[in-house]
């Protein structure tokens, strides 16, 4: 396109952001200012730009003014960008006729104390934004079709939560689950607070839905491998790990009609590797070919290739069904996806670092997940909670609660509070009550934070029930050589004496924390990571589902600690904005494109691996090789343009002429005009 | 304000005496010199009980390192520098080990000690200290029957420290003179024995 | 032979001087030399003295680091309490602009000058530290093994905590000591609250004697549970609490012990064949008879 050879009339106007700006700088210097700079025709200011009257004054103006470009001296794009735009397309011009400049973020907020300081500031924003805007042209954003498909990475309650919405919705929907079975966290519990739900009853009904909806395509023991492409048209890589063994629909392929994993467990028995099982905390024992637990969903046992000795006995016992393959390998798939949401969980913190609190040194010190396992029907002890020292019952059972949480010394501990601990401490205490009568548990706390619906109720019942709450953090926890029983130190504050007491056992409700593979997954899908470790999500407040990545949605803990009912919540949030640009079919990209000025292109090539889109390619074109630009992959990051040795790449909106004449007008226009 | 209650009675008038805690009873600058000679953020301890449930004066006397972080806090310095339980802690850092918001209460009652002494609060044998290591550079001088032992082992009666080198002495009051030190001992011992 | 100026203190040299006579010689045969660090005095002690006026006790220690620094050598000491004072002041000093300008406000009355130029280390970690020493070289040097003892480990207080500002690692149950200990041949116990302190420090011992016992009696009553024959520290200061201190609790708890207490230096000398008149063990209040029949 062209540059404009119209006369600037630029409008500005100058939101006072309540006293956000208007109580660190001068509106009216600025504004004053405004008005002398050349191609400014009206300038204006208001308390808040972004409400309705303010945004009415952008269109009136332009029309009353006869305005061809826009500025506004106000928040940040990230902000208010999209708002400012649509007001301008409403008064008549073409949306990107519109520059901003952040006299907030970048100059208000950050030079407080600095009147007149942040007030000159502004003045020179407002001029190098004018000098842009004086250089706009009519842009087009670029329409791209959605893939009417969505990929959730995560088969926990979240991710099945999401699964089950985007499904349901009707858009296909990829569920990717890295270990044997979806269910997550969820499924190792025993009983969930506040309504004491029995987890696994609760949740086995969506894991079946989840198998069983024609809209779920459910890829367990399968990881990402790699992510390319943008909001809606994603293009994953899938790795599906060696699982060794079919299910009827792969056996069936193979020509084994009828045959294929059915879950009968034969396999299993025969196996002579014994390992931990991960599902059971490492309390109880699994084969090499194994399922966790008999609900898992598939219903498909997994070999642990690690630890298989390929000794061939489950395939012998197998028999018929052929449904074990020693030999396979890591399988590699790709699908290709409008959005994606992702609910990857969490796990403790290396709590046994925390060596004043004995965790694997002392065997009746235990975490809260472990607790789960022992007071589970289905766990390892059929239900019965015993110390792992003798398999006695415990009648005294202590509760570290805040067990690395709310610490700032660094190394292993986290200064934020993993929110569902209090809950669960007091759902332990509870079941404890329930299991053995005459047990008593000790609370140790410095605050219960019972925060949610009925939440609040629970705590007064596990008080009435029973349960002895000492309001100190434990200090430290020493063990009894003989007897393994625990004596713990800490102060009951509000008594204001130094406590010294012995309990049968000991559970710490750890801190809680990004699981590894958080890391990299979130670098191959573009999502930032706070302060605090955990995923990034685009506004804690206004937009806590989504991520400054196009099409990248958060659900669950690993957006940061949050229970059950949170979980679900915003499960269901990620859904429904995963499935809004599905839904629209279409989705805009700003056309912040590179475009190659053919007429000078020599077509000499060093600009397409220079892209790290793998945007550009060469091409013929009317008997000459020139370079051109696949808009659909082009970020407008402006590497090529910058590096085009003949000048011939022109970044839209971003133009050479443009940047020069900013810079132009910061260097050499300063002082009053 | 604490009430002043006027029955005429001092017996009653302590008996009855207010008790509650008033805006005005804080002392700001307290908390902030406290802070300074401590070096630790003071103001940050949340009560969480920790230090007090690591401290081995605790369980055997009404010390309590958390209330004298609450002290501190509030700006109750009367309380605080007055109370004889400032001087039960043995430094022994558990407390400070262990703080979780990454404190050091050990160094908070030392800021208070030496705030103590600013007003003339001390227990004696510290002073006593003080003159030992002022007159003889040591604050547990050498004696006849450990200088006999010494040279039994084949060791110089005298260590090589400024009992062997008393020119070092001078130096070391001067630096003690710097601060007023010996003289602020010597003049609260002579108080004490009147 | 790595040469360090030996800082005394004050309870090693005028009460204990059997641990200074061990440390030298024990650490000659280990490749450490001891020189005189002369002019020293006392760290200050940081419970009594930090607890009157902390300025004068960064003066007073960085004196102490000067001379160490004017001898161009790094400094090694046998005692807790004075690790706490010249490690720990010449650590702040190096990081802290306002503390060491102000302390060389005061040192310049003196001609003196803090420069950082010098490290300090306990003897305990140069034995420990496997590029000065180690284990097995300690184990190596001995002739005299402590065979059939069981010794129980005083961690003491001012070298490992707090944690943030030392480098010894795990201060809730380190058991670096206790490989020392089994290096000499002796069988190392574990006991009940092991890294308690021993209740003289911070100036209670002199202000309330009977308190710091009370904490003392806890300790020696957690040893008696298990057995020992012997007590060992790296502290002289907690050596006198342990020592005098049994005198002292027999007299007003009416509680006996009859636990010798032996600095390590004391035991590594006995090890490598040094006799207890070399090592002025009739020195000590408890007697240690009882543990030197067991190993003569």
């Amino acid at each position: 396109m062209a540059e404009t050879k119209e006369e600037p009339r630029i409008g500005v106007f100058i939101c006072h952001c309540g006293t956000n700006i208007a109580g660190s700088l001068s509106i009216e210097d600025v504004k004053e200012y405004a008005e002398t700079l050349d191609g400014v025709v009206v300038a204006d200011e208001y308390q808040y730009m972004c409400s309705t009257p303010g945004q009415t004054k952008i269109i009136d103006a332009i029309k009353e003014h006869n305005l061809n470009g826009i500025v506004v001296a106000a928040c940040s794009p990230r902000l208010h960008e999209p708002t400012f735009r649509t007001a301008t397309e409403e008064g008549g011009l073409n949306k990107f006729r519109f520059e901003m400049a952040n006299i907030r973020d970048q100059n208000s907020w950050v030079h407080m104390h600095d009147w007149d300081g942040a007030t000159d500031k502004a003045k020179d924003q407002v001029r190098i934004a004018v000098a842009k805007a004086r250089m706009l042209e009519d842009l087009e954003p670029k329409s791209v079709p959605v893939e009417h498909s969505a990929l959730v990475l995560g088969g926990g309650v979240g991710g099945m939560q999401a699964a089950l919405d985007l499904a349901g919705a009707g858009i296909k929907t990829y569920l990717i689950e890295k270990s044997p079975s979806i269910g997550g966290r969820m499924s190792q519990l025993d009983k969930t607070f506040p309504t004491l739900d029995c987890s696994q009853c609760i949740l086995t009904p969506k894991m079946v839905d989840v198998g069983r909806h024609p809209n779920i395509e459910l890829y367990t023991y399968t990881e990402v491998e790699n992510v390319e492409g943008y909001i809606g048209n994603f293009t994953i890589t899938l790795r599906k790990k060696a699982r060794g063994v079919l299910d009827p629909t792969e056996a069936a392929a193979r020509g084994f009609v009828g045959g294929g994993c059915n879950g009968c467990g034969d396999c299993s028995e025969v196996c002579p590797v014994i390992k931990p099982n991960s599902f059971e905390m490492g309390m109880a024992p699994r084969k090499a070919i194994y399922i966790y637990h008999p609900q898992v969903m598939p219903l498909q046992y997994t070999i642990d290739f690690d630890s298989c000795v390929k000794c061939g006995l489950c395939v012998e016992a197998c028999g018929e069904k052929k449904a074990i393959d020693l030999e396979a390998v890591d399988t590699f798939e790709q699908v290709r996806v409008g959005t994606c949401i992702l609910a990857i969980g969490y796990d403790y913190i290396p709590i046994e670092e925390k060596r004043e609190w004995g965790y694997k040194q002392f065997d009746n010190v235990i975490t809260g997940l472990e607790f789960e396992r022992l007071i589970c029907a289905s766990g390892p002890t059929g239900g019965h909670l015993i110390r792992p020292s003798d398999g006695q019952t415990p009648m005294k059972v202590g509760f570290v609660l805040c067990a690395g949480s709310r610490d700032n010394t660094g190394g292993v501990n986290k200064p934020y509070c993993s929110r569902f601990c209090c809950m669960y401490s007091l759902k332990h205490a509870h079941q404890i009550m329930e299991k053995i009568p005459g047990a008593v548990p000790y609370i140790f706390y410095m605050d219960i934070r019972s925060f949610g619906k009925m939440y609040e109720e629970f705590y007064y019942r596990i008080q009435n029930e029973g349960a002895k709450f000492i309001r100190g953090r434990v200090a430290n926890i020493l063990e009894d050589p003989t007897t393994k029983n625990l004596m713990v130190y800490t102060e009951d504050t509000l008594l204001g004496r130094p406590v010294a007491m012995e309990m049968d056992m000991v559970v710490l409700a750890a801190a809680v924390q990004p699981k590894p593979e958080a890391e990299k997954i979130r670098q191959m899908f573009g999502v930032s990571k706070s302060q605090d470790g955990w995923l990034l999500e685009a506004h804690p407040k206004l937009n806590p589902c989504g991520t400054t990545t196009a099409g990248i949605y958060l659900a669950g803990v690993c957006q940061g600690p949050k229970d059950i009912p949170d979980t679900v919540a915003q499960a269901e949030g990620a859904a429904s904005a995963a499935s809004i640009p599905i839904h629209t079919g279409e989705v805009q990209l700003e056309p912040y494109f590179a475009q190659c000025v053919e007429e000078i292109c020599a077509g000499c090539g060093m600009c397409v691996n220079q892209c790290p889109y793998g945007a550009l390619a060469l091409v013929e074109k009317n008997g000459r090789t020139v370079m051109e630009v696949t808009e659909a992959k082009c970020k407008g990051c402006g590497t090529c343009g910058g590096f085009c040795p003949g000048g011939a790449i022109r970044m839209q909106h971003f133009t050479s002429p443009q940047i020069c004449a900013q810079i132009d007008a910061f260097l050499l226009e300063g002082g009053e005009q | 304000m604490a009430k002043v209650k006027d029955y005429g009675n001092a017996e009653l008038e302590e008996k009855l005496r207010d008790t509650a805690y008033y805006a005005d009873d804080a002392n700001p600058q307290f908390l902030e010199d406290v802070k300074k000679i401590s070096r630790t953020a003071a103001n940050m301890c949340f009560q969480c009980g920790t230090c007090t449930g690591s401290c081995p004066s605790a369980p055997r006397s009404s010390y309590r390192i958390r209330l004298f972080m609450r002290k501190g806090v509030l700006g109750l310095e009367k309380e605080a520098l007055y109370d004889p339980d400032l001087w039960l802690c043995t430094t022994c850092y558990s407390c400070t080990d262990r703080c979780p918001r990454d404190l050091a209460p050990t160094d908070v009652i030392m800021a208070m000690r030496n705030l103590a002494f600013k007003i003339d609060i001390v227990p004696r044998n510290f002073l006593k200290t003080v003159q030992l290591i002022y007159t003889t550079g040591h604050g547990v001088p050498n004696n006849d029957v450990n200088r006999a032992a010494r040279e039994k082992l084949g060791l110089p009666a005298d260590p090589p420290t400024t009992h062997s080198h008393p020119e070092f002495i001078p130096g070391i009051q001067k630096i003690m003179d710097f601060y007023k030190m010996k003289e602020n001992a010597d003049r609260i011992l002579a108080e004490g024995e009147q | 032979m790595r040469q360090y100026a030996f800082f005394l203190g004050c309870i090693a040299p005028n009460r204990y001087p059997g641990c200074e006579a061990a440390a030298i010689k024990t650490s000659a045969k280990l490749g450490i030399e001891l020189l005189p660090l002369e002019g020293a005095g006392c760290c200050p002690a940081p419970g009594a003295f930090g607890a009157i006026d902390l300025k004068v006790w960064y003066a007073l220690a960085a004196r102490n680091l000067v001379l160490a620094e004017q001898m161009n050598m790094d400094i090694t000491l046998i005692c807790n309490g004075c690790y706490k004072s010249i490690w720990e002041v010449n650590h702040i000093l190096k990081h802290n602009d306002e503390l060491r300008d102000g302390v060389n406000e005061v040192l310049a009355e003196v001609d003196m000058e803090f420069k950082g130029s010098i490290d300090v280390w306990h003897l305990i970690e140069l034995y420990y530290d496997e590029k000065i020493c180690g284990v097995d070289k300690v184990r190596a040097s001995v002739t005299h093994p402590l065979t059939g003892t069981r010794i129980a480990p005083h961690y003491g207080c001012h070298l490992l905590k707090p944690k943030k500002e030392r480098h010894f690692g795990d201060t809730e149950n380190p058991m670096w000591f206790e490989e020392l200990i089994d290096a000499l041949g002796a069988e190392s116990v574990q006991y009940r609250n092991k890294m308690q302190c021993c209740g003289a420090g911070g100036g209670v011992r002199g202000y309330d004697l009977t308190h710091s016992l009370d904490i003392t009696n806890e300790k020696l009553l957690n040893i008696q549970e298990v057995g020992a024959d012997a007590l060992t520290e790296f502290c002289p200061f907690c050596q006198l609490q342990y020592d005098r201190g049994q005198v002292e609790i027999e007299e007003k708890f009416g509680q006996t012990y009859n636990l010798p207490v032996l600095h390590y230096n004391e035991l590594l000398g006995l090890a490598q064949g040094m006799t207890p008149q070399e090592l002025a063990l009739d020195l000590h209040a408890v007697d240690c008879k009882p543990f030197l029949e067991k190993i003569l």
